[in-house]
């Protein structure tokens, strides 16, 4: 071991002058405690002026629906946190959350209403009061279309109710749609709400596709169990953890198996898995039953290990040794989702994969799965998915034949989250009339006619359902916690935004049996306070007193309004179809790769691009930031000459993108990996015209059973330009070299010191490195 | 002769590896909470960016068979810092609660204390900060925005520490464990980040220095004596090579 010198002992040594001086002016009679290097009183934060104030709300922006608290001070969001009360997030939040600050304050924010003279004019400022007249006589002639976001809560509902009253339907959009996750649901566990996962009891964890540590649903209240699941001070073992899918995502990383799969052959591993598990007789007689309950005769047999290793690319040793964990290590759990449900034969996969948990006994159970219950609201939406890639098509082939006279936007950018195909901007050159709430134009709202700035979820009045909630009724109440943002010297207001669903009630003049969300919000809470729950989160004696128990409290939750979780037989799985089919890549020149695009963590699905600081984030994986990348394995690329940085056109049947390489060790080689959130025309001044919109190039592959976007069926011709530019990363950035072994990332086996490990480690390596001092 | 005053506070973190899953929320919460400038792509085409806490990622083996890890890495805030004795005007001192504490008034830019840390968790402002008129709204007023030409780095959100030791000397108190959250460890989704006070043998973060996968970065070799404590990574097979 080095001899340490510690500061003090380093001075004493300098010599005596330094003490010296100090004891001289300490003999002048100045107490020590003079001698305290930095005064409190010129600490900044004893020169703040006013008082801090964190308010409870629901975040509007991501989809698991989570609980936050925000700093504010001077009617200014300073910051913002999860809410430690919430039990979705319980006090946690992912590296999207702060963002969502710098969208209210973005500098490009929508100042006022903007409207056409006539389509192809510029936009150019008008009154409220012009801009809501306008509206109601768009949507007084009928036939309009609400496209949005996927909404639950009230929101939903206004949103369906005001489709409904004008003669037309609310129509959602999710790029990266979950129709299939929730079909899947509904087969396998007869209801479409997504269930409570108990990843902190889990002992075995399988995950198919799903990035749930990343971004898939609702990733910080998987987070938050996933830290138990590891090191929770109740548990008795480390939990395992296995990850199917196709490229190294941060949950493929954190896995203690990482277990690449052939794009779209998850569904049958899943089978395999079945039939080691029933072959052999794995689990109990009652378990095997409800599974093979509905299955046909000789289903299990097709998917032998044999053949299904042959077609997965998985070994057969794996299979095995997986299933055995599975049977043998309870409680397991699996979950899929993300690219395992974007193949064609994506609910197969999913119900294949979500079937396991009913032949190892884990619906529930602890450790296992629970479904969750109905919203304590009767009609109102508790439950979201984008309307399927079908049903897009069959609503713009309506625009496209003139039967939709108006059209409201707010969050559906389909412009560019739909492929290029459909052609959106056709359909939408045959609305008469577009209308759009946006805070940031973004590639959609550019071509509105109408376009209304959208106050934050941090300005406006509405509740949430979270999904998947915590395996009770779990509402979050949504409230303005902010001043109307002004410019900073506060001469004028940032934008004169209002609430979406504020708007439409307004325009529905009071039809919907409110005429603002405060009204809707109060009276939904109310009906919280007549359920008189025993196990409610708040008590109060008055229904006043109980609204501001849920203000203050973010939400309201009852933690014995649970669902029954009750064996099942599985469904018919063989019914299904089970084989992927690909949309081959275009012909010419060039390697062809099976495309694998996926989520950005900071940018989701591109939602979060117009704020710095979700652009700035490092990838986990790469650390590249503020431009899209592709992934491809590092012997691929040297096989084919490329480095990182090359620029690569990315060649479907549809179209083309370029972006720039970057190789690495953890890509299968006919592999290439794409992030999806960059490539907006519009969106602001730090989001427009950087990297490449990977959706634009898919092809229009469908799920056969719910018509959902096969998202990672495209193949792809990757081909070389000859131009190499740099990349935005965080690596590099700091020197990395081994100072030592075992440096900076010390690894253990289960039970062993981290000084044993690291001691190991240095006689090891003494051994590897000096042979020839021998 | 100059005694500092004892303090009952050493302060320290603990970060349990095993639990990392290398989010990035520790690092957005950090930049949010404490003014860090905007790291545009320009900034990391220089390797300039700004960084207080960041998530490291080592690769170890080769497809199939390979694995990415993580490790969040700030400020070590070491009881035998390199940086303090290199700085000439005494900009960076250790103060009596564990901080390693950098005085922006104090610091004229030679980056020599940059140049001593081990750690790489120093950053120089090469440049004035700058943000848009309207993001100004969201910074926090209880941090100073460093001007051009200082260092800054991890200060374990003494503008926290510091506010809740006033309500608890109002309270005639100490600070109750668990009272102050550093804004990476209230983010922390996965609770792979915890502060508290090393000098309470009862704290958390105390308990867990103990454990038995507990190791400092670096400081059996230079002696650095970090306040910040790792957990070390559990892998049935592990094998201690690194890539």
């Amino acid at each position: 071991m080095a001899d340490k010198v510690s500061r003090r002992n380093f001075l004493s040594m300098v010599g005596a002058s330094t003490t010296g001086a100090v004891l001289f002016v300490a003999c002048s009679g100045i107490p020590d405690e003079e001698f305290i290097v930095q005064a409190p009183v010129d600490l900044p934060e004893d020169l703040v002026k006013g008082r801090d104030n964190w308010f409870a709300t629901t975040c509007g922006v991501c989809d698991g629906g989570e609980g936050v608290i925000v700093r504010v001070m001077e009617g200014r969001a300073k910051k913002i946190a999860g809410n430690p009360d919430f039990p979705v997030n319980m006090g946690k939040q992912s590296a999207r959350c702060d963002s969502a600050l710098q969208m209210l304050y973005h500098p490009d924010r929508i100042a006022q209403p903007l409207a056409r003279v006539s389509r192809g004019s510029d936009l150019n400022p008008i009154s409220w009061d012009e801009a809501d007249s306008l509206l109601k006589r768009w949507v007084g002639s009928g036939s309009v279309t609400v496209a949005t976001n996927p909404l639950r809560g009230h929101l939903g509902k206004v949103a369906s109710d005001f489709a409904g009253k004008f003669g037309g339907r609310h129509i959602q959009f999710d790029a990266l749609e979950q129709g299939v996750l929730h079909g899947a649901m509904k087969t396998v566990f007869g209801t479409d709400r997504l269930p409570e996962f108990d990843i902190a009891n889990t002992q075995t964890l399988v995950s198919f596709g799903a990035d749930f540590l990343g971004t898939w649903i609702s990733p910080t209240n998987f987070s938050v169990k996933y830290g138990e699941f590891r090191q929770g001070e109740n548990r008795a073992n480390r939990g395992k953890l296995y990850q199917i899918e196709s490229r190294m995502s941060i949950t493929a990383a954190a896995a203690d198996k990482w277990i690449p799969i052939r794009p779209g052959m998850e569904g049958e591993m899943a089978m395999a898995i079945a039939n080691v598990i029933v072959g052999d007789g794995l689990v109990s007689d009652g378990n095997i039953a409800r599974y093979t309950a509905n299955l046909p005769d000789g289903t299990l047999a097709v998917f032998d290990l044999a053949t299904v290793s042959g077609r997965t690319g998985v070994s057969e040793d794996t299979i095995r040794d997986l299933a055995l964990d599975l049977a043998a290590n309870g409680p397991g759990l699996v979950i899929g989702g993300g690219s395992a449900g974007a193949h064609t034969n994506g609910s197969f996969n999913l119900a294949a994969i979500y079937s396991l948990n009913i032949l190892i006994g884990s619906v529930g159970t602890e450790g296992g799965l629970f479904l969750n219950p109905d919203s304590p609201w009767d009609g109102v939406p508790s439950s979201a998915a984008g309307a399927s890639f079908d049903e897009w098509e069959r609503e713009l082939s309506e625009w496209r034949a003139g039967n939709v006279n108006t059209v409201i936007l707010r969050r559906a950018d389909i412009v560019r989250g739909l492929p290029r195909s459909v052609n959106v901007q056709q359909a939408l050159d045959n609305v008469p009339n577009i209308v759009a709430f946006t805070d940031v134009l973004d590639d959609t709202s550019a071509l509105a006619d109408l376009v209304l700035p959208e106050a934050s979820f941090l300005e406006s009045w509405g509740t949430e359902i979270p999904e998947p909630a915590p395996g009770y009724q779990t509402v979050g109440v949504q409230q303005p916690v902010v001043s109307p943002a002004r410019t900073r010297d506060g001469s004028r207001v940032l934008s004169d935004a209002r609430a979406f669903g504020d708007v439409l009630l307004g325009v529905a003049g009071g039809d919907l049996g409110a005429t603002s969300m405060k009204d809707l919000v109060e009276e939904a809470v109310s009906a919280l306070f007549d359920l008189d729950r025993s196990a409610s989160s708040i008590t109060a004696p008055t229904s006043g007193l109980f609204m501001r128990g849920a203000l203050q409290r973010g939400g309201w939750w009852d933690r014995d309004g649970k669902a029954a979780s009750r064996p099942q037989d599985a469904p018919p799985l063989a019914n299904t179809h089970s084989t992927p089919e690909f949309a081959e890549a275009a012909g010419g020149e060039g390697e062809v790769f099976y495309l694998q695009p996926f989520s950005s963590i900071a940018l989701l699905d591109g939602r979060f691009a117009s704020a710095p600081w979700a652009q700035s984030t490092p990838d986990p994986i790469t650390s590249a930031a503020w431009t899209t990348w592709a992934e491809i394995n590092s012997s691929t690329a040297k096989r084919l000459k490329i480095s990182r940085g090359d620029k690569l056109i990315i060649k479907s049947t549809t179209g083309e993108i370029e972006v720039l390489a970057y190789p690495h060790v953890a890509v299968p080689p006919d592999v290439i990996g794409i992030p999806i959130g960059q490539g907006h025309e519009n969106s602001g001044r730090w989001a427009e015209g950087r990297g490449a919109n990977v959706l634009s190039i898919l092809v229009d592959k469908k799920d056969a059973v719910t018509g959902a976007l096969a998202w990672a069926a495209t193949k792809v011709r990757v081909i070389r330009t000859g131009l190499n530019h740099e990349i935005a990363r965080a690596e590099g950035s700091v020197d990395a070299f081994e100072v030592e072994p075992q440096f900076p990332i010390a690894v253990v086996r289960p039970g062993e010191s981290a000084k044993d490990a690291i001691h190991a480690a240095e006689e090891r390596h003494d051994t590897y490195a000096d042979p020839d001092d021998k | 002769m100059v005694t500092q005053q004892d303090s009952p506070y050493n302060w320290g973190m603990v970060v349990d590896v095993d639990r990392c899953t290398g989010c990035q929320a520790c690092v957005i919460a950090c930049q949010a909470e404490n003014n860090v400038p905007l790291n545009t792509e320009n900034l990391y085409k220089e390797q300039r960016t700004y960084s207080w806490i960041r998530v490291e990622r080592y690769w170890e083996g080769e497809f199939p068979d390979v694995k990415a890890r993580f490790i969040p890495i700030m400020c070590q805030h070491c009881g035998n810092a390199p940086c303090e004795p290199v700085c000439p005007v005494f900009a960076t001192y250790h103060n009596n609660e564990g901080l390693n504490v950098q005085v922006y008034n104090r610091c004229v830019g030679t980056r020599y204390c940059a140049i001593g840390c081990p750690y790489n968790v120093r950053f120089f402002n090469y440049w004035e900060p700058v943000w848009p008129e309207a993001l100004r709204n969201q910074l926090n007023p209880d941090v100073t925005i460093r001007s051009r030409g200082i260092m800054e780095k991890c200060s374990f959100c003494i503008q926290r520490i510091r506010r809740a030791e006033r309500v608890a000397r109002r309270d005639d108190r100490l600070v109750a464990d668990g009272e102050i959250q550093t804004a990476c460890t209230q983010a922390c989704p996965t609770n792979a980040l915890t502060f508290g006070n090393l000098k309470d043998p009862d704290s958390k973060v105390s308990r867990m220095s103990k454990d038995r996968r507990a190791y400092k970065l670096l400081d059996e070799k230079i002696g650095t004596d970090p306040n910040v404590i790792y957990l070390a990574r559990v892998e049935e097979k592990a094998e201690a090579v690194h890539g």
